[in-house]
Protein backbone atom coordinates (compact mmCIF):
# COMPACT_ATOMS: atom_id res chain seq x y z
CA UNK A 1 0.00 0.00 0.00
CA UNK A 2 1.22 3.48 -0.81
CA UNK A 3 2.42 5.63 2.10
CA UNK A 4 0.35 8.54 0.84
CA UNK A 5 -2.56 8.50 -1.51
CA UNK A 6 -4.29 11.57 -2.86
CA UNK A 7 -7.62 10.48 -4.33
CA UNK A 8 -9.54 12.87 -6.55
CA UNK A 9 -8.39 15.80 -4.43
CA UNK A 10 -9.80 19.24 -5.24
CA UNK A 11 -9.58 22.65 -3.68
CA UNK A 12 -11.93 25.56 -4.28
CA UNK A 13 -11.28 28.81 -2.45
CA UNK A 14 -14.23 30.99 -1.58
CA UNK A 15 -13.62 34.69 -1.09
CA UNK A 16 -15.24 38.07 -1.56
CA UNK A 17 -14.61 38.01 -5.30
CA UNK A 18 -16.47 34.71 -5.69
CA UNK A 19 -14.95 31.27 -5.68
CA UNK A 20 -12.10 29.88 -7.72
CA UNK A 21 -10.73 26.43 -8.21
CA UNK A 22 -7.03 25.97 -7.42
CA UNK A 23 -6.76 22.19 -7.81
CA UNK A 24 -9.06 19.81 -9.65
CA UNK A 25 -9.34 16.02 -9.43
CA UNK A 26 -5.74 15.41 -8.38
CA UNK A 27 -4.77 11.75 -7.79
CA UNK A 28 -1.30 10.49 -6.92
CA UNK A 29 0.21 7.80 -4.72
CA UNK A 30 3.57 8.14 -2.99
CA UNK A 31 5.58 5.02 -2.16
CA UNK A 32 7.75 4.71 0.93
CA UNK A 33 11.27 6.02 0.26
CA UNK A 34 10.64 7.69 -3.08
CA UNK A 35 11.60 11.22 -4.03
CA UNK A 36 8.71 12.70 -5.97
CA UNK A 37 8.94 16.13 -7.57
CA UNK A 38 5.73 17.95 -8.37
CA UNK A 39 6.48 20.22 -11.29
CA UNK A 40 4.24 22.93 -12.67
CA UNK A 41 4.04 26.48 -13.89
CA UNK A 42 3.37 29.37 -11.56
CA UNK A 43 -0.24 29.31 -10.32
CA UNK A 44 -0.94 25.69 -11.26
CA UNK A 45 -1.87 24.74 -7.69
CA UNK A 46 1.19 22.69 -6.76
CA UNK A 47 1.73 24.53 -3.48
CA UNK A 48 -1.95 24.09 -2.68
CA UNK A 49 -1.49 20.32 -3.07
CA UNK A 50 1.38 20.46 -0.58
CA UNK A 51 -0.60 22.64 1.84
CA UNK A 52 -3.46 20.14 1.81
CA UNK A 53 -1.13 17.20 2.38
CA UNK A 54 0.59 19.12 5.19
CA UNK A 55 -2.84 19.72 6.71
CA UNK A 56 -2.67 23.53 6.50
CA UNK A 57 -5.71 23.64 4.22
CA UNK A 58 -8.67 21.25 4.16
CA UNK A 59 -9.55 19.55 0.88
CA UNK A 60 -12.86 20.54 -0.68
CA UNK A 61 -13.13 17.38 -2.79
CA UNK A 62 -11.69 13.87 -2.62
CA UNK A 63 -9.45 12.69 0.23
CA UNK A 64 -5.85 12.37 1.31
CA UNK A 65 -4.71 9.27 3.17
CA UNK A 66 -1.45 8.89 5.05
CA UNK A 67 -0.79 5.30 6.16
CA UNK A 68 -4.45 4.69 5.37
CA UNK A 69 -5.64 7.43 7.74
CA UNK A 70 -7.25 10.64 6.43
CA UNK A 71 -5.19 13.78 6.96
CA UNK A 72 -6.99 16.01 9.45
CA UNK A 73 -4.44 18.76 10.17
CA UNK A 74 -0.72 19.41 10.52
CA UNK A 75 1.28 16.85 12.48
CA UNK A 76 4.78 15.73 13.34
CA UNK A 77 4.54 12.83 10.86
CA UNK A 78 4.93 15.31 7.96
CA UNK A 79 7.94 17.60 8.16
CA UNK A 80 7.68 20.74 6.05
CA UNK A 81 10.47 22.84 4.54
CA UNK A 82 9.09 26.23 3.59
CA UNK A 83 10.04 28.40 0.64
CA UNK A 84 10.92 31.47 2.71
CA UNK A 85 13.00 31.40 5.85
CA UNK A 86 10.63 33.35 8.12
CA UNK A 87 9.65 29.96 9.51
CA UNK A 88 12.91 29.84 11.46
CA UNK A 89 12.95 31.05 15.07
CA UNK A 90 15.07 34.22 15.13
CA UNK A 91 15.56 34.06 18.88
CA UNK A 92 17.12 30.58 18.80
CA UNK A 93 20.56 29.71 17.46
CA UNK A 94 21.06 27.19 14.66
CA UNK A 95 21.34 24.21 17.00
CA UNK A 96 18.27 25.10 19.06
CA UNK A 97 16.25 25.72 15.88
CA UNK A 98 17.11 22.22 14.74
CA UNK A 99 16.31 20.84 18.21
CA UNK A 100 12.93 22.64 18.36
CA UNK A 101 10.80 19.61 17.44
CA UNK A 102 12.65 17.46 19.98
CA UNK A 103 12.00 20.10 22.62
CA UNK A 104 8.29 20.05 21.77
CA UNK A 105 8.37 16.28 22.23
CA UNK A 106 9.76 16.77 25.75
CA UNK A 107 13.32 15.55 25.16
CA UNK A 108 15.89 16.82 27.68
CA UNK A 109 18.23 19.64 26.76
CA UNK A 110 21.35 17.55 26.58
CA UNK A 111 19.88 14.68 24.57
CA UNK A 112 18.16 16.94 22.08
CA UNK A 113 21.26 19.07 21.51
CA UNK A 114 23.28 15.94 20.88
CA UNK A 115 20.74 14.66 18.38
CA UNK A 116 20.36 18.08 16.76
CA UNK A 117 24.15 18.24 16.43
CA UNK A 118 24.04 15.10 14.32
CA UNK A 119 21.57 16.69 11.89
CA UNK A 120 23.48 19.97 11.92
CA UNK A 121 26.54 18.09 10.66
CA UNK A 122 24.42 16.09 8.22
CA UNK A 123 23.38 19.29 6.43
CA UNK A 124 26.94 20.59 6.45
CA UNK A 125 26.63 23.29 9.10
CA UNK A 126 29.28 22.06 11.55
CA UNK A 127 30.74 25.04 13.40
CA UNK A 128 27.65 27.22 12.86
CA UNK A 129 25.59 25.89 15.79
CA UNK A 130 25.85 29.09 17.87
CA UNK A 131 24.75 31.47 15.13
CA UNK A 132 21.30 32.99 14.91
CA UNK A 133 19.29 33.00 11.66
CA UNK A 134 19.98 36.73 11.16
CA UNK A 135 23.68 35.89 10.98
CA UNK A 136 23.34 33.12 8.38
CA UNK A 137 23.08 33.21 4.59
CA UNK A 138 19.94 32.20 2.69
CA UNK A 139 21.41 28.81 1.79
CA UNK A 140 22.41 28.11 5.39
CA UNK A 141 18.91 28.98 6.59
CA UNK A 142 17.42 26.45 4.18
CA UNK A 143 19.88 23.84 5.48
CA UNK A 144 18.64 24.58 9.02
CA UNK A 145 15.06 24.10 7.87
CA UNK A 146 15.94 20.72 6.34
CA UNK A 147 17.82 19.64 9.48
CA UNK A 148 14.98 20.85 11.72
CA UNK A 149 12.42 18.84 9.76
CA UNK A 150 14.62 15.70 9.69
CA UNK A 151 15.50 15.87 13.40
CA UNK A 152 11.86 15.36 14.34
CA UNK A 153 12.00 12.08 12.39
CA UNK A 154 8.82 12.49 10.32
CA UNK A 155 7.34 9.81 8.06
CA UNK A 156 7.92 12.10 5.09
CA UNK A 157 9.27 15.48 4.04
CA UNK A 158 7.23 18.10 2.21
CA UNK A 159 9.39 20.71 0.51
CA UNK A 160 7.80 23.80 -1.03
CA UNK A 161 10.27 25.26 -3.56
CA UNK A 162 12.89 25.36 -0.81
CA UNK A 163 15.67 26.59 -3.10
CA UNK A 164 13.56 28.99 -5.17
CA UNK A 165 14.98 32.14 -3.60
CA UNK A 166 18.64 31.12 -3.80
CA UNK A 167 21.22 32.06 -6.41
CA UNK A 168 21.94 29.45 -9.11
CA UNK A 169 25.22 28.20 -7.67
CA UNK A 170 23.99 27.87 -4.10
CA UNK A 171 20.90 26.14 -5.46
CA UNK A 172 22.95 23.55 -7.40
CA UNK A 173 25.11 22.91 -4.33
CA UNK A 174 22.07 22.40 -2.09
CA UNK A 175 20.44 20.11 -4.66
CA UNK A 176 23.55 17.91 -4.50
CA UNK A 177 23.46 17.94 -0.70
CA UNK A 178 19.78 17.10 -0.63
CA UNK A 179 20.35 14.09 -2.92
CA UNK A 180 23.10 12.88 -0.60
CA UNK A 181 20.95 13.41 2.52
CA UNK A 182 18.03 11.62 0.89
CA UNK A 183 20.28 8.70 -0.02
CA UNK A 184 21.44 8.52 3.62
CA UNK A 185 18.05 8.84 5.28
CA UNK A 186 15.73 7.37 2.59
CA UNK A 187 12.91 9.63 3.70
CA UNK A 188 9.90 9.86 1.44
CA UNK A 189 9.96 13.32 -0.13
CA UNK A 190 7.40 15.40 -1.99
CA UNK A 191 9.28 18.31 -3.52
CA UNK A 192 7.48 21.22 -5.21
CA UNK A 193 9.32 23.09 -7.95
CA UNK A 194 8.90 24.94 -11.23
CA UNK A 195 12.50 24.22 -12.27
CA UNK A 196 12.73 21.30 -14.72
CA UNK A 197 16.46 20.75 -14.19
CA UNK A 198 15.98 20.69 -10.43
CA UNK A 199 13.25 18.08 -10.77
CA UNK A 200 15.31 15.84 -13.07
CA UNK A 201 18.37 16.19 -10.81
CA UNK A 202 16.53 15.17 -7.64
CA UNK A 203 13.50 13.01 -8.35
CA UNK A 204 12.87 9.33 -8.72
CA UNK A 205 9.51 10.34 -10.20
CA UNK A 206 8.25 13.65 -11.58
CA UNK A 207 4.59 14.58 -11.49
CA UNK A 208 3.86 17.23 -14.11
CA UNK A 209 0.82 19.43 -13.55
CA UNK A 210 -1.40 21.19 -16.05
CA UNK A 211 -1.49 24.97 -15.92
CA UNK A 212 -3.82 26.71 -13.49
CA UNK A 213 -6.30 27.66 -12.34
CA UNK A 214 -7.73 24.30 -11.45
CA UNK A 215 -4.50 22.42 -12.17
CA UNK A 216 -4.37 18.66 -12.09
CA UNK A 217 -1.81 15.93 -12.68
CA UNK A 218 -0.97 15.71 -16.38
CA UNK A 219 1.65 12.96 -16.44
CA UNK A 220 4.06 11.08 -14.20
CA UNK A 221 7.58 10.62 -15.55
CA UNK A 222 9.83 8.06 -13.84
CA UNK A 223 13.46 9.14 -13.62
CA UNK A 224 15.54 5.99 -13.62
CA UNK A 225 19.01 7.54 -13.46
CA UNK A 226 21.78 6.69 -10.98
CA UNK A 227 22.94 9.15 -8.29
CA UNK A 228 24.92 11.37 -8.31
CA UNK A 229 23.38 12.62 -11.51
CA UNK A 230 25.45 13.96 -14.36
CA UNK A 231 23.52 16.96 -15.66
CA UNK A 232 25.24 17.05 -19.02
CA UNK A 233 24.80 13.34 -19.74
CA UNK A 234 22.62 12.17 -22.66
CA UNK A 235 20.32 10.20 -20.37
CA UNK A 236 19.75 13.30 -18.18
CA UNK A 237 19.06 15.43 -21.26
CA UNK A 238 16.62 12.85 -22.61
CA UNK A 239 14.50 13.03 -19.44
CA UNK A 240 14.84 16.81 -19.43
CA UNK A 241 13.50 17.01 -23.01
CA UNK A 242 10.62 14.68 -22.22
CA UNK A 243 9.55 16.77 -19.20
CA UNK A 244 10.21 20.01 -21.05
CA UNK A 245 7.84 18.96 -23.83
CA UNK A 246 5.09 18.27 -21.27
CA UNK A 247 5.55 21.64 -19.56
CA UNK A 248 6.00 23.54 -22.81
CA UNK A 249 2.57 22.45 -23.95
CA UNK A 250 1.16 24.07 -20.78
CA UNK A 251 2.97 27.36 -21.29
CA UNK A 252 2.13 27.63 -24.98
CA UNK A 253 -1.18 25.87 -25.56
CA UNK A 254 -2.28 25.48 -29.17
CA UNK B 1 33.99 48.20 21.49
CA UNK B 2 35.25 50.95 19.18
CA UNK B 3 31.67 51.50 18.10
CA UNK B 4 30.62 51.99 21.69
CA UNK B 5 33.41 54.49 22.38
CA UNK B 6 32.46 56.39 19.22
CA UNK B 7 28.79 56.43 20.28
CA UNK B 8 29.57 57.65 23.79
CA UNK B 9 31.96 60.25 22.42
CA UNK B 10 29.29 61.43 20.01
CA UNK B 11 26.76 61.77 22.82
CA UNK B 12 29.24 63.74 24.95
CA UNK B 13 29.94 66.16 22.10
CA UNK B 14 26.22 66.44 21.33
CA UNK B 15 25.42 67.36 24.93
CA UNK B 16 28.33 69.78 25.09
CA UNK B 17 27.00 71.53 21.97
CA UNK B 18 23.56 71.74 23.56
CA UNK B 19 25.00 73.54 26.59
CA UNK B 20 27.15 75.80 24.40
CA UNK B 21 24.07 76.76 22.36
CA UNK B 22 22.17 77.42 25.58
CA UNK B 23 25.01 79.58 26.91
CA UNK B 24 25.29 81.61 23.68
CA UNK B 25 21.52 82.11 23.52
CA UNK B 26 21.29 83.24 27.15
CA UNK B 27 24.34 85.54 27.19
CA UNK B 28 24.29 87.10 23.71
CA UNK B 29 20.71 86.86 22.49
CA UNK B 30 18.22 87.08 25.34
CA UNK B 31 19.92 89.09 28.13
CA UNK B 32 17.20 88.39 30.67
CA UNK B 33 17.09 87.19 34.27
CA UNK B 34 14.25 84.95 33.10
CA UNK B 35 16.65 82.87 30.95
CA UNK B 36 19.79 82.10 32.96
CA UNK B 37 22.87 80.64 31.24
CA UNK B 38 24.00 77.10 32.21
CA UNK B 39 26.59 78.01 34.85
CA UNK B 40 24.28 79.51 37.55
CA UNK B 41 21.85 76.67 36.91
CA UNK B 42 24.67 74.19 37.38
CA UNK B 43 25.76 75.81 40.68
CA UNK B 44 22.19 75.93 41.87
CA UNK B 45 21.86 72.22 41.09
CA UNK B 46 24.96 71.50 43.21
CA UNK B 47 23.49 73.52 46.08
CA UNK B 48 20.23 71.60 45.86
CA UNK B 49 22.12 68.31 45.80
CA UNK B 50 24.18 69.35 48.85
CA UNK B 51 20.94 69.75 50.76
CA UNK B 52 19.60 66.50 49.29
CA UNK B 53 16.56 68.34 47.97
CA UNK B 54 17.08 67.53 44.29
CA UNK B 55 17.63 63.84 45.01
CA UNK B 56 14.41 63.74 47.04
CA UNK B 57 12.39 65.13 44.15
CA UNK B 58 14.03 62.77 41.66
CA UNK B 59 13.39 59.74 43.86
CA UNK B 60 9.77 60.78 44.45
CA UNK B 61 9.08 61.15 40.73
CA UNK B 62 10.98 58.03 39.65
CA UNK B 63 9.30 55.89 42.29
CA UNK B 64 5.86 56.90 41.04
CA UNK B 65 6.92 56.28 37.46
CA UNK B 66 8.28 52.82 38.24
CA UNK B 67 5.24 51.76 40.27
CA UNK B 68 2.73 52.94 37.70
CA UNK B 69 4.80 51.69 34.81
CA UNK B 70 5.16 48.20 36.25
CA UNK B 71 1.47 48.07 37.13
CA UNK B 72 0.48 49.23 33.63
CA UNK B 73 2.86 46.76 31.98
CA UNK B 74 1.74 43.86 34.16
CA UNK B 75 -1.86 44.47 33.11
CA UNK B 76 -1.19 45.61 29.54
CA UNK B 77 0.98 42.74 28.30
CA UNK B 78 -1.50 39.92 29.05
CA UNK B 79 -4.38 42.02 27.73
CA UNK B 80 -2.47 42.78 24.53
CA UNK B 81 -1.60 39.11 24.09
CA UNK B 82 -5.24 38.12 24.57
CA UNK B 83 -6.48 40.79 22.16
CA UNK B 84 -3.93 39.75 19.55
CA UNK B 85 -4.59 36.03 19.95
CA UNK B 86 -8.34 35.71 20.28
CA UNK B 87 -10.77 37.41 17.93
CA UNK B 88 -13.70 37.51 20.41
CA UNK B 89 -11.49 39.19 23.01
CA UNK B 90 -10.36 41.71 20.41
CA UNK B 91 -13.89 42.55 19.36
CA UNK B 92 -14.92 42.97 23.00
CA UNK B 93 -11.95 44.99 24.20
CA UNK B 94 -11.06 47.09 21.17
CA UNK B 95 -13.79 49.64 21.91
CA UNK B 96 -12.23 50.08 25.35
CA UNK B 97 -8.70 50.59 24.12
CA UNK B 98 -9.78 52.76 21.20
CA UNK B 99 -11.94 54.87 23.50
CA UNK B 100 -9.55 55.42 26.36
CA UNK B 101 -6.42 55.99 24.36
CA UNK B 102 -7.89 59.23 23.05
CA UNK B 103 -8.47 60.53 26.58
CA UNK B 104 -4.98 61.65 27.58
CA UNK B 105 -3.70 60.97 31.07
CA UNK B 106 -3.41 64.73 31.58
CA UNK B 107 -7.16 65.00 31.15
CA UNK B 108 -7.64 62.27 33.75
CA UNK B 109 -5.72 64.18 36.44
CA UNK B 110 -8.88 65.82 37.78
CA UNK B 111 -10.66 62.49 38.05
CA UNK B 112 -7.62 60.87 39.61
CA UNK B 113 -7.41 63.58 42.28
CA UNK B 114 -11.13 63.35 43.04
CA UNK B 115 -10.88 59.56 43.37
CA UNK B 116 -7.50 59.09 45.02
CA UNK B 117 -6.63 62.46 46.58
CA UNK B 118 -3.25 64.11 46.05
CA UNK B 119 -1.28 61.18 47.53
CA UNK B 120 0.71 58.50 45.75
CA UNK B 121 -2.31 56.58 44.46
CA UNK B 122 -3.42 59.26 42.02
CA UNK B 123 0.05 59.51 40.47
CA UNK B 124 0.50 55.76 40.21
CA UNK B 125 -2.96 55.49 38.67
CA UNK B 126 -2.13 58.13 36.05
CA UNK B 127 1.18 56.54 35.09
CA UNK B 128 -0.44 53.10 34.85
CA UNK B 129 -3.19 54.65 32.75
CA UNK B 130 -0.78 56.30 30.34
CA UNK B 131 1.29 53.10 30.11
CA UNK B 132 -1.33 50.45 29.63
CA UNK B 133 -2.85 51.45 26.28
CA UNK B 134 0.43 51.93 24.48
CA UNK B 135 1.56 48.50 25.66
CA UNK B 136 -1.73 46.81 24.80
CA UNK B 137 -1.66 48.17 21.27
CA UNK B 138 1.96 47.33 20.51
CA UNK B 139 1.66 43.86 22.07
CA UNK B 140 -1.49 43.05 20.10
CA UNK B 141 0.15 44.32 16.90
CA UNK B 142 3.15 42.10 17.66
CA UNK B 143 0.98 39.00 18.01
CA UNK B 144 -0.66 39.82 14.69
CA UNK B 145 2.73 40.20 13.01
CA UNK B 146 4.00 36.70 13.88
CA UNK B 147 4.84 35.06 10.53
CA UNK B 148 2.31 32.37 9.60
CA UNK B 149 5.10 29.97 8.63
CA UNK B 150 6.58 30.18 12.14
CA UNK B 151 3.34 28.81 13.57
CA UNK B 152 2.89 26.28 10.78
CA UNK B 153 6.44 24.99 11.18
CA UNK B 154 5.82 24.45 14.89
CA UNK B 155 2.57 22.61 14.14
CA UNK B 156 4.47 20.32 11.76
CA UNK B 157 6.93 19.62 14.56
CA UNK B 158 4.09 18.54 16.83
CA UNK B 159 3.36 21.70 18.85
CA UNK B 160 0.11 21.83 20.81
CA UNK B 161 -1.75 25.12 21.34
CA UNK B 162 0.02 25.93 24.59
CA UNK B 163 3.45 25.32 23.04
CA UNK B 164 2.51 27.42 20.02
CA UNK B 165 1.74 30.29 22.37
CA UNK B 166 4.61 30.04 24.84
CA UNK B 167 7.40 28.87 22.53
CA UNK B 168 6.52 30.66 19.29
CA UNK B 169 3.99 33.51 19.60
CA UNK B 170 5.34 34.93 22.85
CA UNK B 171 9.06 35.10 21.97
CA UNK B 172 8.20 36.38 18.49
CA UNK B 173 6.16 39.18 20.10
CA UNK B 174 8.79 40.15 22.68
CA UNK B 175 10.50 42.88 20.58
CA UNK B 176 7.10 44.54 20.05
CA UNK B 177 6.35 44.39 23.79
CA UNK B 178 9.70 45.95 24.67
CA UNK B 179 9.26 48.70 22.09
CA UNK B 180 5.80 49.43 23.49
CA UNK B 181 7.29 49.63 26.99
CA UNK B 182 9.88 52.08 25.76
CA UNK B 183 7.24 54.35 24.25
CA UNK B 184 5.15 54.04 27.42
CA UNK B 185 8.14 55.09 29.51
CA UNK B 186 8.43 58.32 27.52
CA UNK B 187 4.71 58.95 28.08
CA UNK B 188 5.21 58.36 31.80
CA UNK B 189 7.70 61.23 32.04
CA UNK B 190 5.23 63.59 30.41
CA UNK B 191 2.41 62.47 32.66
CA UNK B 192 4.27 62.52 35.98
CA UNK B 193 5.24 66.17 35.57
CA UNK B 194 1.71 67.20 34.69
CA UNK B 195 0.30 65.25 37.63
CA UNK B 196 2.80 66.69 40.08
CA UNK B 197 2.25 70.20 38.75
CA UNK B 198 -1.40 70.00 39.58
CA UNK B 199 -1.45 68.09 42.82
CA UNK B 200 1.55 66.90 44.76
CA UNK B 201 3.73 67.52 47.80
CA UNK B 202 7.00 66.55 46.15
CA UNK B 203 8.56 65.45 42.89
CA UNK B 204 10.09 67.31 39.96
CA UNK B 205 6.71 68.67 38.81
CA UNK B 206 6.06 70.12 42.27
CA UNK B 207 9.57 71.61 42.20
CA UNK B 208 8.75 73.33 38.89
CA UNK B 209 5.50 74.70 40.28
CA UNK B 210 7.03 76.05 43.50
CA UNK B 211 9.92 77.63 41.60
CA UNK B 212 7.42 79.43 39.39
CA UNK B 213 5.48 80.70 42.43
CA UNK B 214 8.62 82.09 44.07
CA UNK B 215 10.26 83.20 40.80
CA UNK B 216 13.30 80.97 41.38
CA UNK B 217 14.27 80.85 37.73
CA UNK B 218 17.39 78.72 38.29
CA UNK B 219 15.31 76.09 40.10
CA UNK B 220 12.97 75.86 37.10
CA UNK B 221 15.91 75.16 34.83
CA UNK B 222 17.43 72.66 37.26
CA UNK B 223 14.16 70.71 37.16
CA UNK B 224 13.95 70.88 33.35
CA UNK B 225 17.53 69.72 32.81
CA UNK B 226 17.07 66.94 35.36
CA UNK B 227 13.96 65.71 33.53
CA UNK B 228 15.78 65.71 30.20
CA UNK B 229 18.77 63.83 31.58
CA UNK B 230 16.63 61.30 33.48
CA UNK B 231 14.50 60.61 30.41
CA UNK B 232 17.55 60.23 28.22
CA UNK B 233 19.22 57.86 30.69
CA UNK B 234 16.06 55.76 31.12
CA UNK B 235 15.59 55.46 27.39
CA UNK B 236 19.21 54.41 26.88
CA UNK B 237 18.86 51.82 29.64
CA UNK B 238 15.75 50.50 27.90
CA UNK B 239 17.48 50.29 24.55
CA UNK B 240 20.38 48.42 26.11
CA UNK B 241 17.94 46.01 27.74
CA UNK B 242 16.12 45.50 24.45
CA UNK B 243 19.40 44.83 22.70
CA UNK B 244 20.47 42.38 25.39
CA UNK B 245 17.16 40.51 25.14
CA UNK B 246 16.37 40.80 21.48
CA UNK B 247 19.25 42.41 19.63
CA UNK B 248 20.91 39.15 18.78
CA UNK B 249 17.91 37.95 16.84
CA UNK B 250 16.63 41.29 15.69
CA UNK B 251 19.46 43.51 14.47
CA UNK B 252 17.00 46.27 13.58
CA UNK B 253 16.29 47.10 17.23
Amino acid sequence: MALVSLEGVGKTFRGKGGSWEAVRDFSLGLEEGEFCCLLGTSGCGKTTVLNMLAGFEPVTAGRILLDGQPVAGPGADRGVVFQGHDSLYDWLNALDNIAFGLRLAGMGKRARREKAGHFLRLVGLAGQEGKHPAELSGGMKQRIQIARALAADPRMLLMDEPFGALDAMTRAALQGELSRIWAETRKTVLFITHDIEEAVALATRIGVMTRGPGGTLKAVVPVDLPFPRERTSDAFMAVFRQVHALIHAEIHPQ
Amino acid sequence: MRDRVATLGGFAVGFALLFVAWHLAAVYLVHSVLFPPPSPVFWRALDLMDDGILQEQVVASLRRIMQGFLLGSAAGIPLGLAIGSFRPVRVLLEPWTEFFRFIPAVAMITVAVIWFGIGEESKVFLIAYTTIFVIIISTAAGVGAVAKDKLRAAQCLGANRWQLFTLVALPATLPFILTGMRLAMANSFVTIVAAELVASNDGLGKMLWDARLFMQVEDIFVALVTLGLLGFATDRAFRLAIRAFAGRFNPTM
